[in-house]
């Protein structure tokens, strides 16, 4: 039976690793820095938007060029989203952890004619590892084997972290540190998972500076593991363990790193790139493209444009519409593209019935996470697909869910509410891994509009359009299926394998239920 | 496995027994007395900072109360009847005491004094309530912190507006009530009618809390103690709180001959929605939906969205606590006042509020939202009094949310009085009346139109002829060649009252007054030589009609 489990774990991970395989954007082959120009490799291809860009130009120039600093075409490809240093040279404008962390997979898809797929599938390799760690941080709650797969399938497939496991974003590879730390801190309390949390720690702001806000809690959560206050009537006894001090070095490590890479593109090694003014190289008026000449128009309008600081990029005021674009909206709102999330809320409440410690820690990542995006200038995450800055909470509210799961097994309701929720969150998913995640923001859709006098969507409905036009960014539809199957059959493929497999677990969690009883 | 318990620790050990203790006991003694303390000094660092910084001046009403209250005490005609009927009296009333000097006026202490009184007393008061309620000293304090660490609220206690007076008459008559609800003793429902009644006397919102505090006394008594005993404490509660608005009523009736004269007189709220209402900006008027939707917009904006929604939360847990009273829950309900009269307010056209983005572009009026400040500080204070383990978050996240307010400078009332509306920059105007009207001779001016000139003059009130100084006003409108040497409106707009009488008048007809200049906000007029020396331009000089 041990074996038989083993081999049924082992085939869900396959699974896994085969629907994200299916979904990975890319091209065959590996451009050079002219090539990465060209539209079929931005525009049409995987290098849609300036985020993926970015970290991919930092890639190929540390690669291919043995430096920080872009050469011309790297930086035309990389504009806007490029810093100009005071000697005249141009240097990426993102931190530069996902970039570093790209570099094997870049040289190993090089080795095999597919550098830029290669450099992808680091992101693919960390939404991997967030599923079994949010299968194991849910087994540690309690929750069943099969309550915590299916969390951790809602995670990777019934919301927007999906469409960001096949290219190259920051997300998955934060939700990994950050679920890697708290899987550390409710496995162990010896001084070396101390040490692993600062190095987490560390290493995650040289990933996403905003990192340090969402690691927050659990930085102060191990804080009390060096530090306890004990009070009874007598006396106030105040426990430092000063052995437990030493474990600081450890974020030097990442901290050094981090300092190396600022001098080396900025001269000054505590610059945060993010601070540093856009340099807009096309200035070439006709070669503007209608969507950059909207969003130019757009900050032109922009009268409280002030000098960059790390803290004027949040601004409170902002709350309100950032709760509704993240919420609420149909633009990127959880509400419309992942709802199946809402069932966590279920799941916390049970949690916090359990009065489990590290409870608090899981609350404060997900209120710090939708409070600093909801703060930051742009909600909307640039043209992006779903909430992609809520994808941490995401992965934390899918633990949740497995809780809810588990304690609902028994409910033929609750599951009923449950199924559909998840196969909407899917199909709705699947669409922006799939295709693409070039989606406006309404204004910015509505300006388009009026420029262009197409009707130009700025929700899911605009991936739809895209599949229904039989086109795909996925690298083996592009390579080996697009004239086998039009996109419309491949994306029904890929969905309804995900079904079958979550609806096979769900009936087996059910009928295990039955046996128990 | 546990290596790090059996690392080496050092234990630092208090004795209780003497200076923890003391300050312990100094604490349970004086917590209180600590928490007012550092209440003044906050109130008066904040206003140390707008002063300085200019912005405590900002809004065209903080002056215009100002001009009103010295008015008072001088001028061409000081006296009571100067408080008027454009706004309800306290403020003004408040300010007499100080207004004299020269300092309090021209540096608006004057009317921040009362503000920031009613700053710490509705800090005390939001601390009283939690305490009488059953919250822990943690929750207390966050009561606290929350009020009083809004940029917005801080603003305004700097300034001479009079929101801060309403809440804190507001909030000490609904804790008053909510006391008596709880104890049943009589003495508090006359507090609380007497806090009541004063909000009466500072803002309109005041006869709404006194008709739902009747409401829910009603509804009360009548739940616990049958018909008669109702009849009893209706009339007993709404003689003392209904007070301020009769004397209003009487007060209108002596000095303006009729006793509805604030509601439908020349300056009234009503006559300036009427022009709006023309110029087609008072969207609300008439949909309830919308004036819903701004006023809740102008509630997150100025009350922080994140600490509104948390609030609305404790609201929600506080209503389903059954450890609690119903009738607390039932008089509590008043602290809700002001969300239901600025909605009706605005459905009813009696009030304008533009909140960006939504209505207008600007955000006038947008402080109206602050009102809610107290309750939503109460029940952010008791959420994180029930939310027991989660209560570190949720203060943690406060404390994340508020450090980029302050960071940023988030106070969208310091964007209306700075900008748009409420603001009034009239320095062109009032500089060069300061550089060159300082000779002899009276400024003929309508208050009710450039109150903010008069205040940024620096001149005294007795240099201006307007609309408040009797008999000077109507023979200086008839004939201001014999008393004006300047004069100051807006030429053309009939809805500036010294345009509209000086532009019948023959002097102006015969061209004896001379363009000075164009100015956003005004122009000005000076009278040419020739017609200097026929001047009236002594104080006291006796009219004959």
């Amino acid at each position: 039976m041990r074996i038989v489990r083993k081999i049924l774990n082992l085939l869900f991970y396959l699974f896994v690793v085969a629907i994200l395989a299916l979904s990975l954007r890319g091209n065959l082959g590996s451009p050079n820095s002219i090539e990465m120009n060209s539209v079929e490799w931005k525009r049409e291809g995987p290098f849609e938007l300036s985020p993926e860009r970015g970290r991919i130009a930092l890639v190929y120039s540390l690669v291919e060029n043995k430096s920080f600093i872009f050469d011309l075409n790297i930086t035309k490809f990389t504009a806007p989203d490029v810093a100009q240093r005071k000697d005249g040279e141009f240097v990426s404008l993102f931190a530069p952890g996902v970039s570093f962390t790209a570099i094997p997979g870049y040289v190993i898809g090089k080795y095999f004619g597919a550098s830029q797929v290669g450099a992808y599938a680091t992101s693919t390799l960390f939404a991997l590892l967030n599923v079994v760690l949010i299968q194991f941080i849910a087994r540690r709650f309690g929750v069943t084997k099969a309550a915590s797969m299916i969390a951790s399938l809602t995670y990777l497939f019934a919301s927007p972290a999906f469409a960001y496991a096949i290219n190259l974003y920051q997300h998955h590879i934060s939700t990994f540190l950050i679920l890697l730390s708290v899987y550390i801190l409710i496995s162990w309390k010896n001084i070396w998972s101390l040490a692993g949390i600062w190095f987490l720690f560390a290493a995650s702001i040289v990933i996403d500076y905003p990192n340090v806000v969402l690691l927050s809690p659990i930085a102060i959560f191990a804080l009390t593991r060096i530090f306890v206050f004990k009070t009874d009537q007598e006396k106030l006894v105040i426990k430092f363990k000063y052995f437990a001090f030493l474990t600081f070095f450890t974020a030097l490590i990442p901290i050094g790193f981090f300092m190396w890479s600022n001098i080396e593109s900025y001269g000054n090694p505590l610059q945060l790139s993010g601070t540093l003014e856009r340099v807009k190289v096309v200035q070439d008026e006709s070669a503007l493209t209608d969507r950059q000449l909207v969003q130019r128009e757009l900050e032109g309008k922009n009268p409280d444009k002030k000098e960059k600081t790390a803290t004027g990029f949040f601004q409170t005021r902002k709350l309100l519409d950032g709760f509704y674009i993240h919420i609420l909206s149909d633009e990127r709102g959880v509400l419309w593209y992942t709802p199946v999330m809402l069932f966590g809320i279920i799941g916390a409440c049970l949690l916090y019935r359990k009065k489990t410690t590290i409870y608090v820690v899981l609350i404060g990542i997900v209120g710090l996470n939708i409070i600093l995006y909801s703060m930051w200038g742009d909600p909307w995450g640039g043209w992006a697909f779903g909430s992609r800055y809520l994808i941490p909470s995401y992965a934390i509210l899918s633990v949740f869910i497995g809780i809810a799961l588990s304690y609902f097994r028994k409910s033929y309701i609750f599951l009923a509410i449950f199924l559909p929720v998840f196969i909407y969150s899917v199909l709705v998913n699947a669409l922006g891994a799939i295709t693409t995640s070039t989606i406006p923001p309404k204004i910015e859709a509505v300006a388009l509009e009026k420029l262009s006098g197409v009707e130009e969507k700025y929700s899911f409905n605009r991936n739809i359009d895209y599949l229904l036009s039989n086109q795909s960014k996925s690298f083996i539809w592009r390579t080996f299926a697009k004239d086998k199957i039009p996109a419309v059959s491949y994306y029904w493929i890929l969905v309804s394998s995900v079904l079958i497999v979550s609806g096979s677990i769900l009936a087996y969690m059910k009928l295990m239920e039955s046996r128990d009883e | 496995m546990n290596k790090m318990n059996s690392t080496k620790t050092l234990n630092i050990s208090l004795n209780n027994s003497s200076f923890a203790k003391k300050i312990s006991q100094f604490w349970a003694r004086y917590h209180v007395s600590i928490i007012i303390t550092l209440l003044i000094i906050a109130s008066v660092f904040a206003f140390g900072v707008y002063y300085l910084n200019g912005l405590g001046l900002s809004y065209n009403d903080a002056r215009s109360h100002l001009d009103i209250g010295r008015r008072v005490v001088e001028g061409l005609k000081p006296g009571l009847a100067q408080l008027g009927s454009v706004w309800l009296p306290l403020p003004h009333i408040l300010m007499v005491p100080t207004i004299w000097n020269d300092f309090f006026w021209h540096s608006g202490l004057s009317g921040a004094i009362q503000s920031m009184v009613s700053f710490v007393t509705t800090a005390v008061i939001i601390y009283m309530f939690l305490k009488k309620i059953g919250v822990s000293i943690f929750g207390r304090i966050i009561g606290v912190l929350i009020f009083t660490l809004n940029l917005n609220i801080l603003y305004l206690q700097s300034t001479a507006m009079t929101e801060l007076l309403l809440i804190a008459t507001m909030t000490t008559g609904v804790y008053y009530l909510m006391l008596w609800s709880k104890d049943e003793r009589i003495l508090d429902l006359i507090k609380s009618a007497f806090f009541v009644m004063l909000s009466t006397l500072v803002r309109y919102d005041g006869w709404f809390l006194l008709i739902l505090s009747i409401i829910l006394i009603a509804i009360e008594v009548l739940r616990k103690k049958g018909y008669k005993v109702t009849e009893g404490t209706v009339i007993l509660f709404a003689t003392l709180a209904g007070f301020g608005v009769a004397l209003w009523f009487l007060w209108n009736l002596l000095i303006f001959k009729d006793a509805l004269y604030f509601i439908y007189g020349p300056y009234s709220a009503r006559a300036q929605q009427l022009q709006l209402e023309e110029a087609g900006v008072l969207a609300t008027k008439g949909d309830i939906f919308f004036s819903t939707k701004v006023y809740l917009y102008a509630l997150l904006y100025s009350s922080n969205a994140f600490i509104t929604i948390l609030g609305s939360i404790g609201a929600v847990i506080f209503w389903l606590d059954k450890k609690i009273k119903t009738s607390i829950k039932i008089v509590s309900t008043a602290l809700f006042a002001p969300l239901a009269f600025n909605i009706l307010a605005l459905y009813l056209g009696h009030s304008v509020l533009f909140v960006q983005g939504l209505s207008g572009d600007t955000w006038f009026n947008v402080r109206y939202g602050v009102m809610m400040m107290p309750p939503i500080a109460i029940f952010v204070g008791y959420l994180t009094h029930k939310a027991t383990s989660l209560k570190y978050v949720l203060v943690g996240l406060i404390t994340f949310v508020l450090f980029f307010s302050f960071v940023n400078l988030d106070a969208v009332t310091i964007d209306d009085a700075r900008v748009g509306s409420s603001q009034k920059n009239v320095s062109e105007v009032s500089n060069w009346l300061k550089n060159n009207a300082d000779k002899d001779g009276f400024i003929l001016i309508s208050a009710a139109s450039h109150d903010a000139i008069i205040f940024s003059s620096g001149f005294p009130m007795s240099k201006f002829i307007h609309e408040g100084t009797g008999a000077y006003w109507e023979s200086a409108t008839i004939s201001p060649d014999r008393w004006a040497r300047w004069i100051v409106m807006r030429t053309n707009d009939v809805n500036d009252s010294t345009f509209k009488l000086v532009s019948e008048s023959k002097a102006y007809e015969l061209g004896r007054y001379t363009l000075v200049n164009h100015y956003p906000f005004a122009d000005i007029y000076e009278i040419k030589p020739e017609f200097v020396e026929n001047l009236n331009t002594e104080f006291s000089i006796r009219i004959s009609k």
